[in-house]
């Protein structure tokens, strides 16, 4: 038997409002963002490795990174739904901060740095950036989800 | 066929997969900042004896201090997202269920 339209409206409509509500949203699994996250990871922690040498011996490594870290903020900032990484990053390149361009900011002022200070900071760097990994990781752990039930549901 | 079954029906199959889903959440995300806090005290321990036997100086020792601060609110961040991620699984699961349960006594 079938339901008179009045009576299935307001489900219609309830279920129309909820699928299109964006707190639910999240910017989907990003290649780039996750190639690019691990390369700088790798990056920041062989820059670290020298930070008990002068400054100025590897400004122009330690200017790149700053930049690259720079172009990720604003690459994160203009994705859909993407709030959480942009943030992130932006704690991550912030140099009033104590992550990455905190602790470029602070060799730059401060000289050479203490060897036991890198390496405790280098955990931190490291740590740092695993979260980024990992959250773009759950992205992508979505997608394939969506995408195997899409298949299966054909 | 009446509609009101029908929403009790949807009502009834939602309780039962909204009940599953918030345990799992309620488990999981205390599990990961218990793992989170007890690494933070294991951190904060560490440095504090390096202070003390002069490995860090007291600029270094707040240094690092702070960075665990902003590493604890990534971690925060993180947990948001993926309670998020997670309810935009459970959004998807709730839609399938009252399209579901619309096809099964309607058609």
């Amino acid at each position: 038997m079938k339901l008179k339209s009045t009576k299935v409206l307001p489900l219609l409509v309830a279920f129309f409002l909820f699928n299109s509500c964006n707190v639910f949203k999240t910017a989907l699994f990003d290649q780039h963002s996750y190639q690019q996250t691990v390369t700088l990871k790798v990056e920041s922690l062989a820059l670290m490795d020298k930070a008990s040498e002068p400054y100025a011996n590897h400004q122009a490594k330690a200017e790149d990174v700053l930049l690259e870290m720079q172009k990720m903020v604003e690459y994160e900032k203009n994705k859909e739904n993407n709030n959480i990484t942009h943030k992130m990053w932006e704690i991550m390149a912030n140099e009033e901060r104590n992550l990455m361009a905190g602790f470029l900011k602070r060799w730059k002022n401060q000289g050479p740095l203490n060897q036991v200070f890198v390496t405790e900071a280098k955990g931190q760097i490291a740590e740092a950036y695993d979260v980024l990994i990992k959250y773009e990781s759950k992205k992508s752990t979505t997608n394939q989800n969506a995408l195997l039930n899409l298949i299966n549901n054909q | 066929m009446d509609f009101k079954l029908i929403f009790e029906e949807i009502k009834k199959n939602l309780k039962d997969l909204v009940g599953e889903r918030v345990a799992d959440f309620k488990t999981e995300g205390k599990k990961d900042i218990d793992a989170f806090l007890k690494k933070s005290e294991d951190k904060l321990k560490r440095w504090t004896e390096l202070l003390a036997t002069g490995g860090l100086t007291l600029d270094d020792y707040k240094w690092l201090v702070e960075s665990q601060k902003d590493l604890v609110t990534l971690e925060a961040l993180y947990q948001a997202g993926v309670s998020k991620i997670k309810l935009g699984h459970l959004k998807n699961s709730i839609i399938n269920t009252i399209v579901n349960t619309v096809i099964g006594m309607v058609i």
